[in-house]
């Protein structure tokens, strides 16, 4: 039976998923965090990754996933960003 | 050109899977007018699209040259969708532009309440002219890389974050390129005239 408080969510780690679990009271910032400890992703700190959902709508880190009651299986995206460049 | 240096075996499967990977997610990428049209060892080209338009206009060709990859980031263009051509600076679509933050600047001869509020923007498209061939300026791509300026920030720091990844470059391009289009741009420039009726007898 699955757990009531918890989601099952695919985060898409630039461009490759991994499945990621967490608990709905918990803010975005721990699934990224797993999210990028899963996809072998520990090197460069949560702030130079962004979360976006399907439609490109950006996700602050600070925001807990039952905000947005994502249904199990739903695909986020986390993508290193572009940087200062230039 | 670039010339092959690496085993073009390792070059070509790590090409592959960035395409299988792609493929694997390809109609999530097709929502957001996303289109793989080429993909053929070492060149990708993706045409980007506005689709939350209506009518959705086809805006860039996005195009990836992998030779070398990942010993070497890969090179990437905005090009012509429909010729592939590389966009000069001045025929851009686009230069991705960034906010910078906000800088708030105190008015002389007045105390400090009055600011003068700068907003500015970073391009991430850079080139020497208008007549240039433009490059994406930022980690992860041959051409920052290889450019002088940039000779403290090498490759080996971002490749292991998948910095040269198909999709992330093409997050990138897309965040700065396609989704801060809000609609279509018209411009109606009226005429008046003078019209006359029949001639009298």
């Amino acid at each position: 039976m699955p757990h009531q408080n918890k989601v099952n969510l695919i985060v898409v780690v630039n461009g490759r998923p991994v499945e990621v679990g967490e608990n709905i009271h918990a803010p975005l910032r721990a699934l990224i965090n797993q999210a990028l400890e899963k996809s072998g992703n520990s090197g460069q700190p949560i702030e130079n990754w962004e979360l976006r959902d399907a439609g490109g709508t950006i996700l602050a880190p600070e925001r807990k996933l039952e905000e947005f009651s994502f249904p199990d299986g739903t695909k986020l995206f986390l993508n290193l960003k572009a940087g200062i460049g230039g | 050109m670039s010339v092959q240096y690496v085993d073009p075996t390792v070059s070509r499967a790590k090409f592959d899977r960035e395409i299988a990977e792609y493929k694997a997610l390809g109609e999530e990428y097709r929502r957001l007018g996303w289109f793989l049209v080429h993909a053929e060892y070492p060149r990708v080209l993706v045409v980007l699209a506005a689709a939350k338009l209506t009518p959705s206009p086809i805006i860039m060709g996005v195009a990836f040259d992998y030779t070398n990859y990942d010993a070497a980031p890969p090179s990437v263009r905005i090009v012509n969708s429909y010729t592939g051509e590389p966009y000069k600076h001045r025929e851009l679509p686009t230069q991705l532009n960034r906010s910078l933050p906000q800088q708030e600047i105190p008015l002389p001869g007045f105390d400090a309440v009055p600011m003068m509020k700068l907003q500015s923007v970073q391009p991430y498209m850079q080139a020497y002219g208008p007549e240039e061939i433009p490059f994406l300026c930022i980690a992860g791509v041959r051409e920052y890389h290889d450019h002088p300026a940039h000779s403290g920030d090498i490759w080996e720091l971002h490749r292991q974050e998948g910095a040269g990844r198909l999709v992330r470059l093409l997050e990138i391009v897309h965040r700065y390129g396609i989704a801060p289009i809000a609609g279509f741009g018209v411009q109606l420039v009226p005429q008046v005239g003078i019209n006359y009726g029949p001639p009298p007898p």
